[in-house]
Order: structure tokens, then C-alpha cells, then sequence
């Protein structure tokens, strides 16, 4: 393991300090003199052709400045999806800012800004809109038959995209098995629940470029996505990054239709326009698909796969958005590449229904799949009589094999065994005993899930934006400045990139401060998603923070008259090798900052050609790999045989994640993903009226997230460090496998406890009383 | 037709005049500027638009400014004074309980009140008092741990 001194601390983060005084940056805050703002009017059929507008009486209302309606809107079909090219064959353009047919309720068909939001508000009301109501559809099994009621004019039986994953001889492979297994496992809608709405603000200048403040996840991809929907070249176009957002996790990956409309609205008005999402529109704008998944299993005796099936289907709703590329996530990583098997087959269909769009959320289609797949080897172990410990075991991928996904990459590290077994030993996973035989009302039971492969960012992606850039320019003070184009959505980057170009720089971590980013000042950067900021935008910092230690070390040889081979940096200094002559880094870059002559007590000092010049290093580059970290979590829950209430008691959480950059950092990931995960499994899931396609969970009065009352008091996390040659001082990734695991990891806890097999999430106390025939 | 109401915020008197249907979460945000205070969904379901009135911990999207004459309203920007930060907002700092920081300031006053009301709580009761506040990022864990923290160090 490389010998670090800031990477590796707890190093405390910088944004913490303003965001407990008030946390003035969040882009909630954004204002603008002269400013208005804007509401949308959404529609209330879910299936609908608009037939006329009449905007008239709106238009009248004191303090409307400008009404925006479909007919004033560029018909531009484009795709939402920040981290792909705008015209990615893989993604489906099937997306206009304002359309003459509506697919959804909720979608927007008219928007007014005016001079406070309570103005457009009203003026909404004053809109009249008359549709000619068409027939609906609300399920994947219906939609995709023949003759039923056609989203999309180019999409037969409303299948978005159907791709499909083929290795070795599935036939052969179930004639060699000695048992095969069958299942069904379902899962629901879910919400990211980011706490800081959706909200932007959009200034048109007079020479017709826009300024563009959002809370988003990615500042390159919304300046891609909103010149195309608009028509303009990207260079109209800039974004300027916030210093941090109110979360995201994968819900802010994608325009929304707040930024165009705000951008029409302010070219429209010349003034600029904010639009703040209220929480309703925020729970229909993007949620978690659905998908059904199918598995056929055939497996020996012993446990060895030998032949896996999945057929999944995914319900995108009105738009493929995201559902063209979730579903091959979740085929590959949330199914195939999850454990060793030779004969594989998977088919994924992503479906369109009258039901709110998709979107991207934390794992990305893997804890659709992790579900599945972790409930069904949980019961085939049952049947056979297996550990589902060495089955796992069994299957697994070992260190040093190509990495399943793409051959070009090796498993250099990988942990995954070593998770297994250190999370067990910490859950006291001997204590488990048989399927519902603990006594009593309350039962316990003990349980585990995994994601064995995952990613660190997206290279070998077919169509993934997948590199990163970073500035970082020295102070005559010796402090650093970093610029870098990844949005902080809470995950903690200002801290840990910090940290590791002062680890490169022998700086302490709180002398490197992350500084302002735009779409104009930096260079491109992948978003903040897959998990691969500190693998892959780390990887570019360290690059960066090398070429300022090189300049460095040229300034510092001129000035001691050595060669750069015989200086070193650390701890603030650049050092002669083997001697005590050094030089602390601020006498440096004040030499390379001063004047060519500069005066001194002893008289005119002057400096060499050499010398001149701000010390900085720039880096715009691609990671070398995509190395899997390798996740598995243990939980033990107490199941209320008479209530059906699930009461989740302890955590372990067991990752192989490389380095460590901040542990603090990595538990409140784990902690937050567990959160996540466990609404998932237990309570979340967003409902719609049948009839109507309304949303009738779009608040958290009706969609419950788990509080610090249902959190467990203790999840304990277990990072299994390994030197991830490829990464950043030998890191690799975490975030999303701490929101994909929970699930599987809970439903096999409640197995375990009640005998109670439930596939389909959430696990609500009505369907465990179900299981125990109490309903 | 506006409603002058006299209040004190943050340890200073204020005259306002208000629509009355304005909230108190919209006149310290678009009045007052006071943007500590964050609007989550406007309904009484997350916490982040926590403040004091009359050292009470309410939901100010659920009160109406006109209604809180001769009252007194305290904010995340009336806890630190001259550069000092309340031991709860050291605690949070240091525990690592601030991730994206949208409902730390909500969850700081509810923890503030709380506290000044409980001696050395135990958890559950940690865990019962900011079960108003929503978060989507921590887990709750280093905020239990936080005010725990805060509680030792007050």
C-alpha cells in the first residue's frame, strides 16, 4: 500500500464549515437582479391530444411578462441523458421541451413567467386547454400486445429498445445441470428523494448566448443537451457550476424541462427566469424504472452455475430517457457479471407506458437486478441445503482474472471473498440458525446480499462520456487552487480530490481549496455518477497536481542551481535529495510570481527567463481501467409475526474499495446508501391512480423515506483495502453498491427470520403477513 | 392588503408588512434573506425549513408570517454570533454528519431545541426528536452522533 499522509485522513470537509451557517451556495439560492419566475402548467390526462390553447386571459394578468406554449417551442426530439453524445444510437430521441400529444400527467404543456411565483401561479389558471383524451396504458404486459393504445408512432408494441446479452450455449449449459430454478421478482418505482428541489435559473445575454445556473449533477452535459434541444450551437451556451447541490443521486442526471423553458422564457423576456420544482413535480420528473425479472438457473449438485436466463422488462413510462441504457446496466452488472457462469443468456426490454418518466437513480438498473439475483440464490441454498456463503464463494470471480465486463481490463484487485468473510465474522454469522425457528412473536434472522462486480466510472462503455480534467494553479502563499468540473452533490469530492492533489503536492489537505468551475474555464468532465469521481476525476487531479510539482521542481532547480532529479517535494517543501537545503513550497511560486528585478535589502535581485511564469498543471484525461470494487452487506432483522413489521437491528457492511481517500467520507456513504436501500426494500414506492395516471405519492407525507426512528443504530462498515494499481493512490470506487445490496440483504434476513419468501419490493407488513397465511 | 406584524428575528425587532398568506419560510427567504432556511417540499414533510419560534422548533412553510406578532423567530443565522459557532454546529462539522447539507440547518434547530429541553439524552430519544427531519444522504448516523457530541460539549 503506497505510504500516504493526507489521503487516507478524515480530513474534515471544507463546504461543511458554510453549509451549517446556512450553506449560501446551493443553487436554490440563486438570484439575479431583475429576475422572474416561471411555473408550468402540467397536464392532467395521462394520454392526450392537446387541441387548442388559449392563453389570452394569462396573458393579461398584471405581472406576466411572457406565456410559453408548444407552438413556441423548438419541435427538436432530443434525449435527456446527460453522460451520453446528444445523438448516441443507443439512446432513444423521442423527448420535445412542449408537444401537441401529451404521454404522461404531469407533463408540461404551457408555462408562464412573471414577476413573483404566486403571479404565475395564477396566471396558470387562467390557461385553457382542451384535450381530446386517448386511450391509456399502465403496464408493460398490456403495453407491449398488439393493438394496445401506441406512445410512440416509431415504437411497435411501445418496446423502446430491446437488447439482448449472449455468452457461451445456454442448451448446453441447462443439460448439464442437476437442478433448475425458476422465479419472478418485481420491483417498484422508486424516488431519489434529493432534498434540494430541481431549480434553475437561465439568463439570456443580448448577444443571444445563455448563463445557465442548475442544481444538476453534470455542467458539460446540460450545455450539450440544452443548446441541442434549443437549436444552438454549445458555445451559446455556458453552465456555471455550484459550488454544491442538495443531493442528486442520479436524479439530477438529466435535462429537465425546467432549463429549456426557463431559457425560451428569459430569451423571450430578456430577463433572466428561475424555476423552482415543487416537490410534486420533483416526484414525477425521475424515478427509479421498474423491472420485472424472469431468472431460470440451472446449478449441480454442489452449487456451480451452470447455465443463467434473465429476461427483464422495464417500464420507462412516457419517455425511454434513461430505460435505453438502465436496462444494459442491469443486465450486465445488476445480472450476468454479477458471479462465474460459461452459459449465459439475458434479454431486456425497455417498455413505454402512460405512467411518469424514468430516470437514473444511485445503481443504476444493479438493484433491480441484485434483488433478483441474491433472493434466488438464497433459495436455491435452501432447497439444496448449500451455505450461501460458499455458494457465493463457489461462483465468484477470483484477483487476476479479465474483468467480466470487458477483457481489455483485468481484475487487478478484487476483494470480493474477503468481504464475504470479514462480514460474516463481524454480523456472527454462526449464530444464524434455521428459517423461522427462532421462538417467539418477534423472530430474528440474518441475512446478506452482494454486488460483486461493479464499476469505477464508465470506461469501456459503448457511447459513455467516461474522462475527467482539472486545473490546479499555485498561490505565492503556497496554497493551491483546484478547479474541476464534478458537481458535489454531498458526496464529498470537495474534500477528497482536495486531498489527493495535496498528497501529490506535499501540501496539507486544507491548503488545496476547490474553486470555481464553468463550461468555459475547465475542461470537460464525466458527471458525478457511477460511482467514479474518486477513481477517475481523482485520476486527473493526481495528473495535474504531477504537472504542478514538475513546474515546481524546474522554478526550485533554477533557484538552487540543482538538477530536478536531485529534488523531492514533501511536507511543504522542495528538498535538495541527501542534503538539508530546501525551499518551502510559497518561496517558490512567489519567485515564479515576482517581478523580473525584484529589490531586496541587499540590493536588485534579478531572476532568469526560467523562473517566470504561474506555476500550474492542467490534465484532461481517460482513467486507464474500470476496476471493480466488490460489496457485500449483512443485516439482522426482528420480524413482528404479528404486525408484519420489520424492525432492521445491525449493519456490516463489508467493500472492497481500493484506498481509502477519507474514511468519514466513506462511512457517511455507506450510511446514506443503507438508508436508501432499506426504503427500498421495505417502504418506498411510488403509486399512481389507475384511471387517471396521477401520482398519489408526491410527498413525504405520502411517500415515506425511513427516519432516524426506523435507521438501525448501528451500521458498522468494513473497507477492505487493496492497492488498486490503476487508481489514484491505489482507489477504486463506492457509492453505488451501498444503495443495490440493502434490498436482497434484508429480504434474505426476513427469510431467514419467518420463513417468509417475498419477491416483489417493497416487503410491506402486508405481504409478510400474507406469507404466514395471516391475511 | 399587507399585514404589518412587529417581530423579532434573530435578536432584532422588525416591522414587516406581509400578504397574509405568505409563510414565514417565504418572507425569511425572499424578504429577509435569510436563506439558511430551506424550502424542501412545503408541505410539513421534511424538516429543512426548521426554525425557532419562541424557542420552539416549528416548520416555518406551516406558519403564516402575519401570524407571529410580538413574537420572536430565531434562525441557523441567529445561532453563531460574532463568528462563534454553536457547539452543534461544531459537532456537525467534525462527526462528518454534513454531506449535501440541504437539511443540516433544519436539523441543527430541531437539535438545538431539543437539547435545551433534554439533559444527556439517551439515542432513542436523539433518534425520536429529529424524526421531523428528513435526510437522504447520512443515514442519520454521525447526526445521532453529532448532537450526542454537542450534548457532552454544551
Amino acid at each position: 500500500m503506497t505510504n500516504t499522509t493526507v489521503v487516507g485522513q478524515s480530513v474534515l470537509r471544507p463546504d461543511a464549515f458554510e453549509k451549517v451557517l446556512g450553506g449560501k451556495g446551493f443553487p436554490v439560492n440563486v438570484a439575479l437582479p431583475g429576475m422572474l419566475h416561471a411555473k408550468l402548467l402540467r397536464s392532467p390526462y395521462p394520454h392526450a391530444r392537446i387541441l387548442s390553447i388559449d392563453a389570452s386571459m394569462a396573458e393579461k394578468l398584471p405581472g406576466v411578462k411572457a406565456v410559453l406554449l408548444p407552438k413556441d417551442v423548438p419541435q427538436i426530439k432530443y434525449c435527456p441523458v446527460y453522460f451520453v453524445p446528444t445523438l448516441a444510437p443507443s439512446m432513444v430521441q423521442d423527448m420535445l421541451i412542449m408537444s401537441d400529444t401529451v404521454r404522461y400527467a404531469g407533463q408540461p404543456v404551457a408555462a408562464v413567467a412573471a414577476t413573483s411565483p404566486e403571479i404565475a401561479e395564477q396566471a396558470l389558471q387562467l390557461i385553457d386547454v382542451d384535450y381530446e383524451e386517448l386511450p391509456t396504458v399502465f403496464d408493460t404486459e398490456t403495453a407491449m400486445r398488439d393493438g394496445a393504445p401506441r406512445l410512440h408512432e416509431e415504437s411497435e408494441n411501445n418496446i423502446a429498445v430491446a437488447p439482448s446479452f449472449v455468452f457461451g450455449d445456454l442448451e448446453a449449459g441447462f443439460e448439464d445441470a442437476d437442478h433448475i430454478f425458476e422465479g419472478t421478482y418485481k420491483t417498484q418505482r422508486a424516488h431519489t428523494c434529493y432534498m434540494e428541489p430541481r431549480v434553475c435559473v437561465v439568463e439570456s445575454e443580448p448577444d443571444g448566448r445563455l448563463t445557465v445556473h442548475s442544481s444538476m449533477q453534470h455542467m458539460f452535459g446540460l450545455r450539450e443537451k440544452l443548446a441541442f434541444a434549443l437549436g444552438l450551437p454549445e458555445s451559446m451556451v455556458k453552465v456555471v457550476k455550484p459550488p454544491y447541490i442538495g443531493g442528486g443521486f442520479g436524479g439530477k442526471l438529466d435535462l429537465g424541462y425546467i432549463e429549456p423553458i426557463a431559457a425560451l422564457l428569459s430569451i423571450k423576456t430578456e430577463k433572466p427566469v428561475r424555476i423552482e420544482q415543487t416537490r410534486y413535480e420533483d416526484f414525477i420528473t425521475t424515478t427509479r424504472n421498474p423491472i420485472e425479472v424472469y431468472l431460470k438457473t440451472g446449478v449441480k449438485s454442489d452449487g456451480t452455475f451452470t447455465a443463467r436466463y434473465a429476461r427483464s422488462t422495464l417500464d420507462c413510462g412516457a419517455h425511454a430517457t434513461h430505460g435505453a441504457e438502465v436496462i444494459n446496466v442491469h443486465g450486465m452488472f445488476g445480472i450476468l457479471l454479477t458471479y462465474r457462469c460459461t452459459n449465459q443468456t439475458w434479454e431486456g426490454r425497455t417498455v413505454y407506458t402512460n405512467n411518469m418518466i424514468g430516470g437514473g437513480y444511485r445503481g443504476y438498473g444493479s438493484p433491480q437486478g441484485s434483488f433478483a439475483v441474491e433472493s434466488q440464490i438464497d433459495e436455491i441454498c435452501e432447497k439444496l441445503d448449500l451455505d450461501p456463503i460458499e455458494f457465493r464463494l463457489k461462483n465468484a470471480h477470483q484477483e487476476g482474472d479479465p474483468h467480466p465486463f470487458n477483457p481489455d481490463f483485468t481484475l487487478s484487485t478484487y476483494r470480493f471473498q474477503d468481504c464475504l468473510r470479514q462480514g460474516a465474522e463481524r454480523i456472527g454469522w454462526e449464530r444464524r440458525t434455521p428459517a423461522g425457528s427462532s421462538d417467539g412473536i418477534r423472530k430474528r434472522g440474518i441475512g446478506f446480499g452482494c454486488q460483486p462486480v461493479w464499476v469505477s466510472g464508465c470506461m469501456g462503455f459503448p457511447d459513455i462520456y467516461e474522462h475527467s480534467g482539472a486545473i490546479i494553479k499555485l498561490n505565492p502563499d503556497g496554497t493551491a487552487n483546484l478547479s474541476n468540473a464534478t458537481v458535489d452533490m454531498g458526496s464529498g469530492q470537495i474534500a477528497t480530490l482536495c486531498q489527493i492533489a495535496a498528497e501529490e503536492l506535499g501540501l496539507q489537505a486544507d491548503q488545496v481549496r476547490m474553486t470555481y468551475a464553468d463550461t468555459e474555464t475547465v475542461p470537460f468532465d464525466a458527471p458525478s455518477h457511477a460511482s467514479r469521481v474518486t477513481y477517475s476525476a481523482g485520476t486527473a487531479v493526481k495528473a495535474a497536481a504531477a504537472n504542478v510539482k514538475q513546474r515546481l521542481l524546474e522554478v526550485a532547480g533554477v533557484m538552487l542551481e540543482e538538477s530536478t532529479e536531485n529534488l523531492e517535494v514533501r511536507d511543504g517543501h522542495v528538498h535538495v535529495r541527501g542534503s538539508d537545503r530546501k525551499l518551502s513550497i510559497s518561496e517558490v511560486a512567489t519567485r515564479a510570481e515576482s517581478p523580473f528585478v525584484q529589490m531586496t535589502a541587499e540590493g536588485p535581485a534579478p531572476t532568469t527567463i526560467g523562473e517566470k511564469g504561474t506555476i500550474i498543471g492542467v490534465a484532461s484525461m481517460a482513467p486507464p481501467s474500470n476496476p471493480s470494487p466488490s460489496s457485500v452487506e449483512f443485516v439482522e432483522v426482528e420480524v413482528d409475526t404479528e404486525t408484519g413489521e420489520v424492525k432492521v437491528l445491525d449493519v456490516v457492511f463489508a467493500h472492497d474499495i481500493g484506498k481509502v481517500i477519507n474514511p468519514s467520507a466513506a462511512e457517511g456513504q455507506v450510511e446514506g446508501g443503507f438508508q436508501q436501500g432499506m426504503g427500498y426494500a421495505l417502504m418506498e414506492n411510488i403509486l399512481f391512480d389507475e384511471e387517471t395516471g396521477a401520482c398519489l405519492t408526491a410527498d413525504f407525507l405520502d411517500y415515506k423515506i425511513p427516519t432516524a426512528v426506523e435507521m438501525p443504530s448501528r451500521i458498522e462498515s468494513i473497507f477492505i483495502e487493496s492497492d488498486e494499481p490503476t487508481g489514484p493512490f491505489g482507489a477504486k470506487s463506492l457509492s453505488e453498491p451501498c444503495c443495490s445490496v440493502p434490498a436482497p440483504a434484508i429480504a434474505n434476513a426476513i427469510y431467514n427470520a419467518v420463513g417468509v419468501r417475498v419477491r416483489e419490493l417493497p416487503i410491506t407488513p402486508e405481504k409478510i403477513l400474507a406469507g404466514l397465511g395471516k391475511l | 392588503m399587507n399585514k404589518s406584524v412587529a417581530l423579532e428575528i434573530n435578536g432584532e425587532i422588525r416591522e414587516l408588512a406581509v400578504e397574509p398568506s405568505k409563510t414565514l419560510l417565504q418572507v425569511l427567504r425572499d424578504e429577509m434573506s435569510l436563506i439558511g432556511t430551506k424550502r424542501g417540499c412545503d408541505s410539513g414533510g421534511c424538516g429543512c425549513c426548521t426554525v425557532h419560534v419562541d424557542g420552539k422548533a416549528v416548520y416555518s412553510c406551516m406558519v403564516f408570517a402575519s401570524s407571529l406578532h410580538d413574537r420572536k423567530v430565531t434562525t441557523i443565522e441567529g445561532l453563531s454570533r460574532g463568528g462563534e459557532l454553536d457547539p452543534l454546529q461544531t459537532a456537525f462539522i467534525e462527526e462528518g454528519a454534513v454531506q449535501c447539507g440541504y437539511c443540516t440547518c433544519g436539523m441543527i434547530m430541531t437539535a438545538k431545541e431539543f437539547l435545551a429541553t433534554e439533559e444527556q439524552p439517551d439515542e432513542e430519544q436523539i433518534r425520536h426528536a429529529i424524526a421531523g427531519n428528513l435526510c437522504r444522504c447520512t443515514g442519520y448516523s454521525k447526526i445521532v452522533e453529532a448532537i450526542k457530541t454537542a450534548d457532552v460539549n454544551r
